[in-house]
């Protein structure tokens, strides 16, 4: 048990070290950490406290948000899935909240609530749409069956995406620059949202974590243990389709953390998902800070989208998940 | 007396052969779609920004007498039609090939990597020597496509790997590709994002003889190669054992066609974008019309590709006219449904 509250004060010190790391990173190299101190105790800010505070870090906070929620959602999606290659946007969950903001913003008319609403929707509906095609009643969730239908799902829906480019130009700008993954211009606006969404996501799911260690078991096991399986993929599948959305909402789609984070911490800190979903949410919150810093300096002072920095590390994990995935999964 | 009446009857086996499949059905379907690909085409020569009424476009066409519309049509239409038929058929015959090899109904092009590969390439092309000429496109695809090839043979080479898990490594290579076309677009300056992104979505638009000139003959040849070894297909698709017991080098042949397959996809992609799900429907729907042969499905497919992939391209002038909607987003809109169902119907082993 010591081991493992050494394990979880390491993640912890990490991801506070890469977000002050990645609040004193930005073009003007003149605006530090002090100035953050010094912005709490004035009510006048200056430019500097300014940067730091209305600029930076919001932006760190939706870094680290972000990440936490992809992560919980991608061991969610691993967890009612019972398959190692599930995340949002492997199944189409990314590219379908993609597609329902995308419509909210054509056409503003047909915005039910608002933007985030429509996001949770798409979401929702890609996520419906690929798991009914990839679930077959004889034997269960088929991995490539899972893959393939998620990705004729995203395809259809990205597809539909940049079919609304063709009718504004400046709304196509827009769209590319929001779909890549950015969040150079995140303000304490897309914070609040956030921060309830996330709060309400842990809880749930934390209700739900023993439920998952159940279905670990196989579904007519942890039927025979007094849970009811179907509902607790239904239900763990809105959760992670409802984080999904929220970080799509303000991030645009951000790939690969839902399927990279949840098997590094199945490696550290085993399978209860108890103890794992803590831990994929600082480990989220850690590698989407880390592809802040890098994509504050790849191309310094230029900024690079953080989800295409994400897509670059987690591609080449995938290739590597995908050789070594054992085939009694497939 | 009576041999003679023999030698009357016999003739040489491939009169036969032609005699019983002028017969069959297969032809007569072979000829329908040929038929309709024509139709197509003259449709997708009429409609755009400025509509062409049908006989002013054939007398353009065929250079007869009465008005013409010279410009429009032979240089503007006819190189994009030109183009749109010849990779239809393409990515259509590599779609064929690749399901017959991998044994596997959702393959395709897009599945195994190699149009991901091949867009990487050619968008590093864009961006990295953007002096050459749009003719050399084809050649950074190929080298795309291939490296995405045997990233993916390498990748499963020794380790017994099934069918699914070279699924699986092809969109993971996919995957990785993707992500660095991603990166590169955003890395580029505002003004220079629009080209290789209308590229990217599978457009004709702007394509002219220079594009044609610059692949007909090594997309031709690959697609008379491959038409030829179709009846290899037919022995792989017995499974690895049976082919080898009927003489056939399996691991060589299955190289050769994968490469003819990588060579079709790239270029294709090389000259006009990312058109997806040509290469998985194709194959499909032209199965299902004339059955499982693959000297009769390789052609029929190429037919259907170029069919699928012209109406595309007019109907994305059409549709919205100005204003050009890209043949990739039209064949994704409608190719994603059909990808869904056949995973549905075809059954699992």
């Amino acid at each position: 048990m010591r081991h493992l509250s050494l394990k979880y004060i390491t993640l912890v010190v990490a991801m506070c070290a890469s977000a002050l790391l990645s609040l004193s990173i930005g073009p003007r190299q003149d605006v530090f950490l002090s100035d953050l101190l010094s912005a709490f105790a004035t009510d006048e800010l200056s430019i500097n406290q300014s940067i730091i505070f209305d600029l930076r870090l919001p932006r760190t906070f939706v870094a680290i948000l972000v990440g936490a929620n992809l992560g919980l959602a991608g061991m969610i999606l691993q967890a009612i899935t019972r398959n190692p290659l599930a995340s949002p946007s492997i199944l189409g969950i990314n590219q379908g909240a993609a597609l329902g903001m995308t419509l909210g913003l054509v056409f503003p008319s047909i915005i039910l609530l608002n933007l985030d609403f429509m996001a949770i929707l798409g979401a929702l509906i890609a996520g419906a749409l690929t798991f009914s095609f990839a679930n077959s009643a004889k034997n269960g969730f088929n991995s490539l069956r899972l893959i393939l239908a998620g990705i004729a799902v995203g395809a259809f829906s990205y597809a539909m995406v940049r079919f609304t480019f063709i009718l504004d130009d400046d709304l196509a700008r827009e769209v590319i620059g929001w779909t890549s993954g950015n969040i150079s211009a995140s303000n304490w606006q897309d914070v609040k949202p956030l921060i309830v969404w996330t709060l309400l996501g842990i809880i749930s799911s934390y209700l739900l974590a023993h439920k998952f260690n159940l279905l670990a078991l196989g579904e007519a096991a942890s039927q025979g243990l007094g849970a009811n399986p179907k509902l607790i993929q239904f239900m763990g599948a809105v959760i992670a389709a409802t984080l999904t959305a929220i970080t799509v909402a303000v991030a645009g789609p951000v790939m690969f953390i839902g399927l990279v984070i949840p098997h590094f911490c199945r490696r550290f800190f085993g399978q209860d998902h108890r103890l794992l979903l803590p831990a994929t949410m600082l480990a989220g919150a850690l590698l989407m800070s880390l592809a802040d810093i890098v994509a504050k300096l790849i191309n310094f002072p230029y900024e690079t989208p953080t989800g295409i920095i994400c897509a670059l590390i987690g591609a080449p994990y995938f290739l590597y998940q995908s050789l070594t995935v054992k085939g009694a999964k497939l | 007396m009576s041999q003679s009446v023999k030698q009357q009857n016999i003739r040489p086996q491939w009169q036969a052969d032609l005699y019983v499949y002028f017969r069959s059905k297969s032809f007569v379907i072979q000829v329908v779609l040929f038929v309709l690909v024509i139709v197509a085409s003259v449709w997708s020569l009429m409609v755009g920004a400025v509509s062409i009424p049908v006989q002013v476009t054939i007398n353009t066409l065929f250079d007869l007498d009465g008005d013409q519309q010279k410009y429009i049509i032979l240089r503007s239409r006819l190189p994009r039609v030109v183009l749109a038929l010849m990779t239809g058929g393409a990515l259509a015959i590599s779609g064929a090939v690749i399901q017959a090899i991998i044994r596997n109904p959702l393959a395709s092009p897009k599945i195994i990597g190699v149009n991901s590969g091949a867009a990487l390439f050619a968008c590093l092309m864009i961006i990295l020597l953007p002096d050459i000429p749009a003719s050399y496109l084809p050649l950074a695809a190929c080298a795309g496509g291939i490296l995405a090839a045997l990233i993916i043979f390498f990748a499963t080479f020794g380790r017994n790997l099934s069918g699914v898990h070279l699924a699986l490594v092809g969109i993971a290579v996919g995957f990785i590709c993707e992500s660095g076309v991603d990166y590169i677009l955003v890395a580029l300056p505002t003004h220079e994002l629009a080209t290789p992104l209308v590229w990217l979505t599978g457009s004709f638009w702007g394509r002219s003889w220079t594009h044609v000139y610059a692949v007909w003959l090594p997309l031709c040849t690959m697609a008379a190669v491959g038409l030829t070894m179709a009846y290899r297909l037919d022995i792989l698709h017995l499974g690895a054992e049976t082919a080898t017991g009927l003489g056939l080098n399996v691991q060589v042949q299955r190289l050769i066609l994968l490469l003819i397959a990588t060579l079709l996809a790239s270029i294709s992609v090389g000259v006009a974008g990312v058109l997806g799900f040509v290469g998985l429907m194709a194959p499909h729907i032209a199965r299902r019309l004339v059955g499982g042969n693959h000297r009769l499905v390789l052609p029929a497919s190429a037919l259907v590709g170029m069919l699928l992939v012209v109406l595309a391209d007019g109907a994305g002038r059409a549709i919205f006219p100005p204003i050009e909607i890209s043949a990739g987003i039209l064949t994704a809109i409608f190719g994603a449904p059909f990808f869904i169902y056949i995973m549905l119907t075809s059954s699992q082993e």
